[in-house]
């Protein structure tokens, strides 16, 4: 089996100033989306939520695109980078799924009157932080690397492949009882702030990914290494 | 319920507050284990 | 094709061997019912509502007593390594057991639904429905849920790792056969059941072949 990939400071260096980047931007966007930008009609002040709701939408989707594209790599190309970056993006996208769950909850209850609506994105992205979570847990249960390696990719493969069948249903579910909830149509003075705060994030979760994926890299380095004793053994007692 | 809400941003600082929190505190548990890894290596 | 039939084969006659064990299965499949009953309260109207919904519940549940089981004995005498190395093709494998566990899932449907209509009363003339709705997603359960149950069997925690896994991915077919159920049991005066059913198909339609695909890198060496 081949060795783990190195650790690579100059990656490091890298993620912390595009994470540097990803919090100016962040902080730009929310402060006009904040105390700059009107209020809406209805929601008022409660709609400003969505300069931090709809970035997280778009990045826990684009994390969790990438590390579909992860298990993907593994799996065809056999190459142990792919498995540190899957172990990163997954946490990643657990992080802003289960994010976008509490910030979803927190719009609803102002708004609806209820912490839960059952919208079928964030209904969709409840039963998606629980699969993302139990393919966590499977890492964390696997200690074989290879075996983790494969069954994490495995299970992300088919998590994602269910991702478009559970919205439908669950859209279909939902219609039969209730109007659709978040207002689509986005007002121009919104739109300039809300793409900032969501080009910082994207900045932010790259770094995070590639800073995580590299702690991840260091363990697998300890990991396959092999023990000195054994090889030693092997090498003096020949083929059996 | 009348058709426009009113007040709210205790629910706005609650939403930004919880996503700056749990960054931020991802970002200081992957500090740490870059410079516990970081010893680790120099060692 | 050959090869799936005679794991098919394998897996139905282990199943009987071990139909002790399937009908302990179905008999906590059966206290479940029961116990949602509880949940719920005495009233008949309540109750008649959910049923449907509850029956499908409480298959979940007890499917994964079931697939856990289908992998038990495969485990303990690593057997699976054995057939790969007489060159069996993983997929043949995976075909054969998940039309065994379907078999066995759908068989387990067909235990809990009297006792679904003893406690929850619904109106009998949709039942021929509800079997069809049975068939169709217990289908549903039974591939992905024969791809983690390989996948999990070989770990330590597995009866906390199945469920985990195996929940978020079913959750289309929860619905669906929920949908479609209740529908057959409580009237259906715009004809919705066939369409439930349908989703219920492209389900089967996807999984089947794609947890298939992926069963090799689950059971290889």
């Amino acid at each position: 089996m081949e060795t783990a990939p190195a650790f690579s400071p100059k990656a490091v260096r890298g993620a912390i100033a595009a994470l540097g980047v990803g919090v100016l931007l962040l902080a730009i966007g929310w402060y006009v989306g904040l105390f700059v930008a009107p209020p809406e009609h209805y929601m008022g002040e409660v709609q400003r939520i969505m300069y931090v709701h709809v970035p997280t939408a778009w990045n826990a989707m684009l994390v969790l695109s990438f590390a579909f594209l992860c298990a993907l790599a593994f799996l065809w190309k056999n190459d142990w980078k792919w498995d540190a970056r899957l172990e990163a993006a997954v946490e990643m996208g657990v992080l802003l799924s289960f994010l976008l769950c509490v910030q979803g909850a927190i719009w609803a209850k102002p708004t609806w009157g209820v912490w839960w609506d059952w919208d079928p994105r964030l209904t969709t992205t409840a039963v998606m932080l629980v699969a993302f979570v139990g393919i966590l847990a499977l890492r964390h249960l696997v200690d074989d690397p290879r075996k983790r390696a494969v069954w994490s990719s495995v299970a992300t493969v088919i998590s994602y492949a269910s991702v478009p069948i559970v919205y439908f249903s669950v859209r279909w579910w939902n219609s039969l009882h209730q109007v659709q909830s978040t207002p689509q149509t986005v007002d121009s003075a919104m739109v300039t702030p809300l793409r900032i705060a969501a080009l910082g994030m994207l900045f932010v979760w790259i770094a995070f990914v590639t800073l995580r994926s590299q702690l991840a890299r260091r363990r697998l380095a300890q990991e396959l290494a092999p023990p000195p004793f054994t090889t030693a053994t092997v090498a003096a007692g020949g083929e059996g | 319920m009348t058709g426009i809400v009113t007040g709210g941003w205790e629910f706005v600082w609650a939403a930004y507050g919880i996503t700056a929190a749990v960054l931020v505190a991802y970002g200081l548990r992957l500090a740490v284990g870059l410079r516990k890894g970081k010893e680790h290596d120099e060692r | 094709m050959r090869a799936v039939a005679a794991a098919f084969y394998k897996d139905v006659l282990l199943g009987w061997r071990g139909r002790a064990q399937g009908m302990a299965v179905a008999v906590f499949g059966a206290t479940l019912l029961l116990l949602l009953s509880f949940a719920v309260g005495p009233n008949a109207q309540t109750l008649r509502q959910l049923g449907g919904g509850f029956l499908w519940v409480a298959l979940l549940f007890a499917s994964t007593l079931a697939l856990t089981e289908s992998f038990r004995l495969e485990r303990e005498n690593r057997a699976i390594e054995g057939l790969l190395l007489l060159g069996v093709h993983p997929a043949a494998i995976f075909y054969g057991k998940a039309l065994a566990n379907w078999l066995h899932l759908f068989v387990l449907g067909l235990l809990l639904l009297p006792v679904m209509v003893v406690l929850y009363d619904p109106a009998l003339d949709g039942i021929a429905g509800v079997v069809g709705v049975l068939a169709l997603g217990t289908a549903g359960l039974s591939a992905p849920g024969t791809l983690h149950a390989g996948l999990a069997s070989q770990t330590r925690a597995q009866q906390v790792l199945l469920p985990l896994l195996l929940f978020p991915l079913v959750v289309p077919v929860l619905i669906a056969a929920v949908r479609a159920t209740s529908l057959c049991l409580l009237g259906d005066p715009m004809g919705q059941a066939r369409s439930w059913a349908l989703l219920l198909l492209a389900f089967d339609g996807v999984f089947w072949p794609l947890c298939g695909l992926l069963f090799g890198h689950v059971i290889e060496e």
